[in-house]
């Protein structure tokens, strides 16, 4: 007759893989960045070499409102899965539920209304457990609805006035609009003074500060303006700047302004120069927002790293996308839509612990 | 690892249950999950509140048609579980069909809620739609007792009735049933509940043998929301690694299953503070906090071959 195991005693103990941060363990009273954390129980720290230390456990809580595709990724399913690999608690509300993204021939679904996202939070608030650490947004269509989320974020910023509202504001690219205009006055007036972070590309941050960039001096101006109306961190996330390592790359800056205690602020700039794929991906904006809300959490007073991983990730990320792409696509073919939907948990090694393969520059 | 599962479930803004249980787990073992969400509600209705808005059956069809259009209508396995609404329940039948025409390879799972403790929770119109319609398509169950017996129509009262209804099953379709929890004696006492299972599976030689297993399961004293979801979608994963060892899928999925409830009891007890009953909320799944052990899980269990 075989044995039944006793619970709790473990045959096989097999070592995972732990990713840099955690391979050093210190006493979380001993860290002097806790008192400025924004978790319950979160404690970051860094030593003198920059290798930052934590605690075993994370119990950071991320809201996220963002479209849901049934297959792909991108929305809450470029978001999701990345964030919880880090370890962050993620609740989810899907603005729609599309089959999948609008790039392929066809797509279908529903969408959710401001109504119904009212609703939803609503039973949130009722259990008591409207409480967050974070929000994330990122493309909408509707200003009803982005007027809604607005009025979620100020609840949760009063339930919790830490909280860090992450925030991607989906306007267009390359010089045009891609949403309904009616939502620009929206993000200008309502949503960016609420925002902690944004993201915005270059013509998104032109929208929004009426200023045009041209040079490396005009894109610190517009960043100043966007740190003027809200966000203390603001991502250029890419530019028509003219790369220094050649036209193989972009220039991607960020901004970021740190109130001290006396009042007084510091600004630390960086540009950092990403390489170009000759390819459109769809969902890479709204896992770069995720991955820097998870790297800011981590390294919150150090644009540089915080940025060097994320765009570290995004490059892990679609290397192996474009790869298998151009594998399945075969030679000489150009690969379709389904076929370039991001690689997403076959990175789940270099979304935990991503190898720097960039640096950026502090300005 | 190129696996496409099709998974139609609930999904919460908050909390792990029905997709939100099923999708993380797989995706951290290399599955690539395409999930319809059949309803988006605030919280599992086990809180005190609860909102949110349902798909119907039109609307899945809607999103189905969408995925077929663009001919990616390809999957490897299709998952389903809770589901209150029989024409809902019919489209899903509709859908493995079809799929099946495109992969006759595909495996569906199926988690045939209907209720437990010997009370239906969904509406009765759903029986004969499972019993006639979705189980001859299913090619893994995971009923409880109670589910088994209405399923089969025959009691289960020792193991050789649970044998008995286990072959009824196969009869009716599936290769592989596993009733999750019953209500027969454990050997080891009180404080453990007895799951079973059984497999047809086909030797080298072409024959079918039955491989039928015991796991005696420790009880934790608590109510867990989305736990037999997290099962199915585990059962999925080991059985795709072992397809023709029962017992070894179900010592891993068994296995994960303590880990994760165990991490949760654990960390429910803390925040509720001691002599303090925990919450629904405090009861959630610590999903995201047990990767490592849903990647590779210590057996704690061992499956007994009957």
């Amino acid at each position: 007759m075989l044995h039944v195991l006793q619970f709790g005693a473990w045959l096989l103990k097999l070592p995972s893989r732990i990713p840099v941060w955690k391979q050093q363990q210190t006493e979380p009273a001993a860290c002097p960045r806790a008192a400025g954390s924004r978790c319950s129980s979160h404690a970051a720290c860094a030593d003198s070499t920059d290798n930052f230390v934590r605690e075993t456990e994370m119990e950071c809580r991320v809201l996220s409102i963002q479209s849901h595709v049934v297959r792909g990724y991108v929305g809450n399913k470029s978001a999701s899965f990345p964030l919880q690999v880090m370890g962050f608690e993620v609740d989810s509300i899907n603005s729609v539920q599309f089959s999948n993204h609008t790039g392929y021939a066809h797509w279908k679904g529903q969408v959710l209304t401001a109504d119904e996202l009212h609703v939803l939070y609503e039973g949130i608030k009722l259990n008591n457990v409207n409480h967050y650490d974070y929000v994330l947004t990122g493309y909408t269509r509707d200003t009803s609805f982005l007027e809604m989320v607005v009025d979620i974020v100020q609840e949760l910023k009063r339930a919790n006035p830490n909280l860090v509202y992450v925030c991607d504001p989906v306007l267009g690219d390359h010089g045009s609009m891609y949403v309904p205009q009616n939502l620009y006055p929206v993000y200008k007036d309502k949503v960016v003074p609420v925002a902690d972070i944004i993201t915005p590309n270059q013509f998104e941050a032109e929208l929004l500060t009426g200023k045009n960039i041209s040079t490396e001096k005009d894109a610190v101006e517009v960043m100043d303006l966007l740190h003027n109306m809200g966000p203390d961190t603001v991502v250029i996330t890419s530019s028509d700047l003219p790369p220094r390592l050649g036209d193989r790359f972009l220039v991607s800056l960020g901004s970021q302004r740190i109130v001290m205690p006396d009042g007084t602020s510091t600004t630390q700039r960086i540009r950092i120069e990403v390489p170009k794929v000759d390819a459109v991906f769809v969902g890479t904006g709204d896992l770069f927002a995720a991955m820097l809300l998870a790297w800011t959490h981590h390294y919150p007073t150090d644009l540089k790293t915080a940025c060097e991983k994320t765009f570290s990730v995004m490059h892990h990320v679609i290397q192996r996308t474009i790869s298998y792409a151009h594998e399945m696509a075969g030679p000489g073919r150009r690969p379709s839509p389904a076929q370039l939907e991001l690689r997403m948990v076959q990175s789940k090694a270099d979304i935990e612990d991503p190898a720097i393969v960039m640096e950026a520059t502090v300005l | 690892m190129d696996c496409r599962v099709l998974s139609i479930q609930s999904h919460v803004v908050r909390g792990y249950v029905g997709n939100k249980s099923a999708t993380f787990p797989l995706q951290v073992l290399g599955f690539e999950v395409d999930s319809i969400n059949s309803v988006q509600f605030s919280n599992h209705t086990g809180y005190e509140h609860w909102k949110g808005q349902v798909l119907t059956a039109d609307e899945l069809h809607v999103l189905y048609e969408g995925i077929r259009l663009n001919k990616l209508n390809h999957y490897d396995y299709m998952l389903t579980g809770y589901t209150r609404d029989v024409s809902f329940l019919e489209m899903v039948v509709d859908i493995v069909e079809e799929l099946k025409g495109t992969n006759p390879s595909l495996v569906y799972v199926c988690d045939p809620v209907m209720g437990d403790n010997g009370a239906m929770y969904v509406p009765e119109a759903l029986l004969p739609v499972y019993k006639e319609k979705v189980v001859p398509v299913a090619d893994i169950i995971t009923p409880n007792q109670f589910e088994a017996e209405l399923l089969t129509g025959r009691k289960i009262s020792t193991e050789k009735d649970a044998v008995e209804a286990m072959d009824l099953l196969h009869e009716m379709g599936p290769d592989t049933v596993v009733i999750t929890s019953s209500d027969l004696l454990s050997s080891l006492g009180d404080q453990y509940l007895v799951a079973l299972g059984s497999q047809i599976t086909v030797k080298a030689d072409g024959t079918k043998e039955k491989q039928r297993i015991r796991m005696d399961i420790p009880r934790v004293d608590a109510v867990f929301v989305g736990t037999g979801d997290l099962f199915a979608a585990m059962l999925l994963a080991w059985t795709h690694h072992h397809p023709n060892n029962l017992k070894a899928a179900c010592e891993k999925t068994v296995s994960v299953m303590q880990h994760v409830i165990k991490r949760t009891i654990t960390y429910a007890k803390e925040v509720a503070g001691p002599d303090c009953r925990p919450s629904p909320a405090q009861l959630e799944l610590r999903m995201v906090q047990s990767k490592g052990d849903i990647e590779d899980p210590a057996i704690t269990v061992e499956a007994v071959l009957l």
